[in-house]
């Protein structure tokens, strides 16, 4: 394994730019501290961690493509860091220069710092103009050694009038305490089409701090589904900005936290042109002594005037130990705008349990019912139907096992 | 023995008492009917029956020579009481065939407990709902077609329908009152509440009782509507009272 110093980063090689780009964020992380906990975004989240007792792997553990995404038109797995396999899809370190919009402010903190440091390779998809794939294009991103950091990256160039979907399905074993810290980058050029599906599954005890920023054009569409199923800590940090009049941004997502889980989640929309609007419907449930932190910034600038910007987050607190946050945000410099938000948090529902208990089904019978309902209407939203049944299954077990442990 | 006894059945909420020494017995296969100003105890009483918890209950209740006070609610549904409720909840995400399958497998011949769903759903026509999820964005009618359908499948001894005719129109009344007489046998007893007489001019009870400040006050045969019609409730508070 390798620290994180500057040398390890100059030893990852590639193109001159990647060099130098990794060089300078390197130069910025050896004097980079962990996050302020008293910062907004670090709120409500304790990250009992430090990022120097991680290092990078030096050759990839050992494995294969599991999903089941049926047919697919391209497919990339990453395996601590490294492209294992690559069909369809192209690399970062391939570019002749970077992508076009540096999306992701590097000094905003140090994991954002440290993944611009040590990224070693990145997968690619290129749209081009008015291209149309009806296959879904997968990454798969795998950790498998503990003690290791590894930053998985994808960027998706969505050129004008381009269609297609992605899936991208994060997995490691129970036992791989391992900290991983990938980011995702959208383009999506004028009237570009593009859902994302993200599901990850880590292991219980691995740490996620996942970067994802998207920046639609006009008259284009961003559809991201996400589905937060594992990690003792995995955190989604997330901006779409709405740059181009007409731009969509819809959201679907739900995750679920059992034992001592923590799931946060920080989404910042930018409306930032005319005539844009935003969905936002995110789901969760905690058990056990879990937590959840949901912030969602809706913010409308001056020029975006007839945007339309709505968010939901409806959280279920199954247990007397867990926790969810949800913090709805909304700052508005438009006059002419339709924005709302709906945010819960509470335990189930007693006049649900009374209807369907009142029907013969047992108080844990009527529960369980009662929980997929709850999470029946986000799974239904997800872009990405093919990984429904199996969400489906994952978080009936998740809240079945819990009932039978005397967590929920 | 009778389907359904209720014996001093007293009810609270808190420091409220609402039900004050219910006495009530239904023979299997009769339809008795309860007739009530509002606020007079009506669902509280239907709720009592199927153990909803808020409610404090003290008395008896059997159901087929079972005594169900202090049961949980599942519990009475396996008695054999149920209830098709005034104001039926929406379960967002759960359809109506999610928890048909999930009572298929509490059945001892689940074959013949599709069969009956299968009937029913024609019968009581709601097939166009079955995968929505459940009383949501359903009519008036369509949520009443809904819980009669659920208590059909359900095939209980006793069946509790609270107001199952308020909030319809003229047309949906009488449709609702078919379902309700299409449901009874020999064997099902029926409880049913309603506020108006409306619905009575399409059943046929074999009794009708007024309920006034928690507890009946006056039984009778079906001209008892009739009466009821021309004097109106508050002529049987003074009865009560005096
Ligand atoms: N959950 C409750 N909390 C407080 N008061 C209640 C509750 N349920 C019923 N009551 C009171 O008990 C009385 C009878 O109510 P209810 O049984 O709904 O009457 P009805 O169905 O005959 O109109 C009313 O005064 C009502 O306010
Ligand atoms: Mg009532």
């Amino acid at each position: 394994m390798k620290p994180l110093t500057p040398s390890s980063s100059a030893g990852l090689g590639g193109p001159a730019w990647l060099i130098a780009s990794r060089s300078a964020a390197a130069e910025a992380f050896a004097t980079a501290a962990m996050p302020d906990p008293r910062l907004e975004q670090w709120r409500y989240v304790d990250l009992e961690f430090d990022i120097a007792d991680y290092q990078l792997a030096v050759t990839p553990g050992d494995a294969q493509f599991e999903a089941d995404a049926g047919p697919t038109a391209g497919r990339a797995l990453v395996v601590d860091g490294f492209i294992t396999e690559l069909e369809g899809l192209g690399r970062l370190s391939e570019l002749s220069a970077p992508p076009a919009s540096p999306a992701i402010d590097t000094g905003a903190d140090i994991f954002a710092t440290a993944h611009t440091a040590f990224v070693r390779d990145g997968v690619v998809l290129h749209l081009e103009r008015n291209s149309a794939e009806s296959d879904t294009y997968l990454m798969e991103v795998v950790a498998t050694q503990s003690s290791t950091l590894s930053f998985p990256n994808l960027t998706v160039i969505a050129e004008e009038g381009s269609q297609s979907s992605v899936l991208v399905f994060c997995r490691s074993a129970d036992d791989v305490d391992a900290l991983v810290v990938p980011r995702i980058t959208i383009e999506a050029g004028p009237a570009a089409n593009i859902s994302i599906t993200i599901v990850q599954e880590w292991g219980d005890m691995t740490r996620a701090l996942a970067q994802l920023h998207t920046s639609i054009e006009r008259d284009a569409r961003v559809h991201l589904g996400e589905v937060g199923l594992g990690g003792v800590y995995s955190r989604l940090f997330f901006t779409v900005d709405l740059q181009g009049s007409g731009a969509h941004s819809e959201i679907s997502g739900l995750y679920f936290g059992d034992e001592d889980q923590t799931l946060d989640y920080r989404a910042t929309i930018n409306h930032q042109a005319p005539r844009t609007t935003s969905n936002m419907f995110l789901k969760g449930a905690v058990e056990g002594s879990a937590h959840s932190v949901f912030t969602g910034m809706i913010r409308i600038e001056e020029e975006a005037q007839q945007t339309s910007a709505h968010q939901t987050n409806r959280n279920l607190v199954l247990s007397r130990d867990a926790s969810a946050e949800s913090v709805p945000n909304l700052e508005i410099l438009a006059n002419d705008v339709a924005c709302g938000h709906a945010s819960t948090v509470g335990p189930l529902d007693q006049e649900q349990r009374y209807y369907l208990t009142s029907r013969g089904l047992d108080r844990d019978r009527a529960d369980r019912l009662q929980v997929r309902g709850f999470f029946e209407e986000a799974i239904g939203l997800l872009p990405n139907q093919a990984v429904a049944p199996g969400i489906r299954r994952i978080v009936a077990t998740k809240y079945a096992e819990a009932q039978a442990a005397g967590r929920a | 023995m009778n389907a359904l006894e209720i014996k001093n059945l007293d009810a609270s909420i808190g420091e409220i008492k609402i039900l004050r020494g219910l006495d009530l017995s239904i023979p299997k296969g009769a339809m008795h009917v309860i007739m009530g100003p509002n606020g007079s105890g009506k669902s509280t009483l239907c709720h009592v029956l199927t153990g909803k918890e808020e409610y404090e209950a003290t008395g008896s209740v059997k159901v087929q020579g079972v005594e169900v006070l202090g049961t949980p609610t599942d519990q009475r549904a396996g008695a054999g009481i149920v209830q098709a409720f005034q104001y039926p909840v929406e379960i967002p995400g759960v359809t109506l065939r999610d928890l048909m399958e999930e009572l298929a497998g509490d059945q001892d011949d689940p074959d013949a407990f599709w069969a009956r769903v299968d009937r029913k759903r024609d019968e009581i026509k709601v097939g166009r709902f079955m995968d929505r999820a459940i009383n949501l964005g359903l009519s008036g009618g369509e949520k009443k077609r809904s819980e009669i359908f659920q208590i059909s499948v359900l095939n209980p001894a006793v069946a509790v329908l609270d107001e199952i005719d308020s909030g319809l129109d003229v047309d949906a009344v009488r449709e609702v009152a078919e379902a309700v007489e299409a449901m009874r046998t020999n064997e099902l007893a029926i409880l049913l509440i309603t506020h108006y007489d409306r619905i009575l001019r399409y059943l046929k009870p074999d009794r009708i009782h007024v309920m006034m400040d928690g507890k009946i006050v006056r039984s009778g045969g079906p001209e008892l509507a009739a009466e009821l019609e021309g004097t109106g409730y508050e002529a049987f508070r003074k009865v009560a009272e005096g």
